[in-house]
């Protein structure tokens, strides 16, 4: 796994420290990058395959727009928006596929759609880059209100404590013992709050896509291939922020988020209540794959 | 991008916003025409997603008045082709969004809208 280091965020302004820790970082490695994201994983190829024609969603997060192009086997059966805050991303996503994709600039705390509008959101390594809990907590609310009350459906993944090295989980040892905020018991139960370094070789020329024989480490890891180093001028390192998710901590926060919207959680109930209306949500699959946890969840009404 | 597939989501979110703020206009735009696959099944599918009028006057304002007034009963492929063509195949590549209700300017450029508020127009 990259070599990450425990972080402690300054509570006072989430903003500037994301502006500084993600979004500044994003902007300035956006093409080397995408050149390492193109290998879709699973589960979410799976999400997508899965959706009838005609509907549309909205990709939260959508980085260089990778998940636009599927389903693979039916492309432009559904239409997936992608949304994102850095602007240098989304140029490249709005190509994706070498097809003109529809991208939008904005932040995944906002909610600038219609309500309810879309048919299904994903949200794929993203909800990490947020600094606090209130704030993951209200980027699930923002998903869960962009999709339709009646049959919306969301997939949310992000990056877990334990971690896949070559295919045996693993957690991040600590580089120092005694620092307490990396110890083991902490981070299986809280979470860890990181910097994931990103080093930018300057003048860097990325290998494109179609890589071979690296195959569990292109999905496995979540993205950390070091770019190629030119040798005359020395690479630049990035350090991003991530908030690695405890063994559980994913499906608490979209729990507790929709409880907090006034959802239920769980299956329609057999019986109607006749003149009550009842919104709801259940949570269809949650899980780890390959050093990521996910959620996916369906809403309801009745 | 901007084509009329995303106006027809794009809502105004600047605080206290929450009514009449839909379908945001169109200010001072240049647009590209550009072909896209076409995908009837999509389509059909689609359609009843669709705030009707707010697409035709969308489509207006950019100069385009092949859609009619009311979502016709009979979907044949002949309108399938003209709302495939409002929908995928006009492009506004530079102007902006304004909001019909508190008049916010989401610009765009590049054909990318940029729907960000300042820290203190957020809701
Ligand atoms: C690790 S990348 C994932 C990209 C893509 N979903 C994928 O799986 O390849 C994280 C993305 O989240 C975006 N991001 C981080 N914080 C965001 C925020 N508050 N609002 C919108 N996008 C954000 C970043 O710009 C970046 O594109
Ligand atoms: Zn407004």
């Amino acid at each position: 796994m990259p070599d990450v280091q425990p972080t402690t965020v300054s509570v006072e302004n989430p903003q500037s420290y994301e502006d500084t820790h993600v979004h500044a970082v994003y902007d300035e490695i956006a093409p080397h990058f995408a050149s390492t994201r193109y290998k879709p994983w699973p589960i979410i190829a799976a999400f997508l395959a899965s959706l009838p024609t005609g509907w549309i969603g909205v990709d939260l997060g959508t980085g260089n727009g990778k998940y636009l192009p599927l389903p693979a086997d039916r492309p432009g059966s559904v239409w997936t928006i992608g949304y994102d805050r850095s602007i240098n991303l989304l140029k490249i996503a709005k190509r994706a596929g070498d097809v003109d994709r529809e991208v939008v600039l904005g932040d995944v705390l906002d909610n600038p759609w219609r309500k309810g509008a879309f048919d299904y959101a994903i949200s794929i390594a993203t909800i990490h880059h947020l600094a606090t809990p209130a704030r993951r907590k209200l980027a699930v609310q923002r998903l869960l209100q962009t999709i339709s009350p009646s049959h919306g459906r969301g997939l949310i993944y992000v990056w877990a404590i334990e971690q896949d090295d070559l295919s045996k989980r693993s957690i991040p040892t600590c580089p120092n013992p005694k620092d307490s905020r990396f110890d083991i018991f902490t981070l299986i139960n809280k979470g860890q709050d990181v910097f994931v370094p990103w080093v930018l070789a300057q003048q860097a020329d990325p290998k494109p896509k179609g890589r071979k024989g690296k195959k569990t480490h292109a999905i496995s890891s979540e993205e950390s291939e070091p770019a190629p180093t030119a040798p005359s001028s020395p690479p630049k390192v990035f350090e991003r922020y991530y908030h690695m998710f405890a063994h559980g901590e994913l499906t608490d926060l979209v729990t507790e988020a929709a409880l907090e919207t006034g959802l239920v959680i769980g299956q329609p109930p057999e019986a109607i209540v006749p003149g009550r209306k009842i919104q709801g949500v259940q949570i269809v699959q949650d899980g780890w794959e390959r050093s990521n946890y996910y959620v996916e969840v369906h809403r309801w009404e009745l | 991008m901007v084509r009329l597939i995303t106006h027809n989501l794009l809502a105004c979110h600047a605080k206290g916003c929450t009514s009449n703020n839909f379908p945001l206009q169109f200010q001072d735009v240049s647009i590209e025409l550009r072909d896209a696959d076409f995908n009837a099944d999509f389509l059909r599918g689609f359609l009843p997603r669709l705030e009707w009028p707010a697409l035709v006057g969308a489509a207006r304002q950019l100069g385009d008045t092949s859609l009619p007034a009311e979502q016709p009963d009979m979907i044949d492929d002949e309108f399938l082709q003209k709302l495939h063509h409002v929908l995928l195949e006009i492009h506004v590549e530079e102007g902006a969004m304004v909001c019909p209700n508190c008049k916010h300017v989401y610009p765009i450029s590049n054909g990318i809208p940029n729907m960000l508020l300042a820290e203190h127009e957020i809701g």
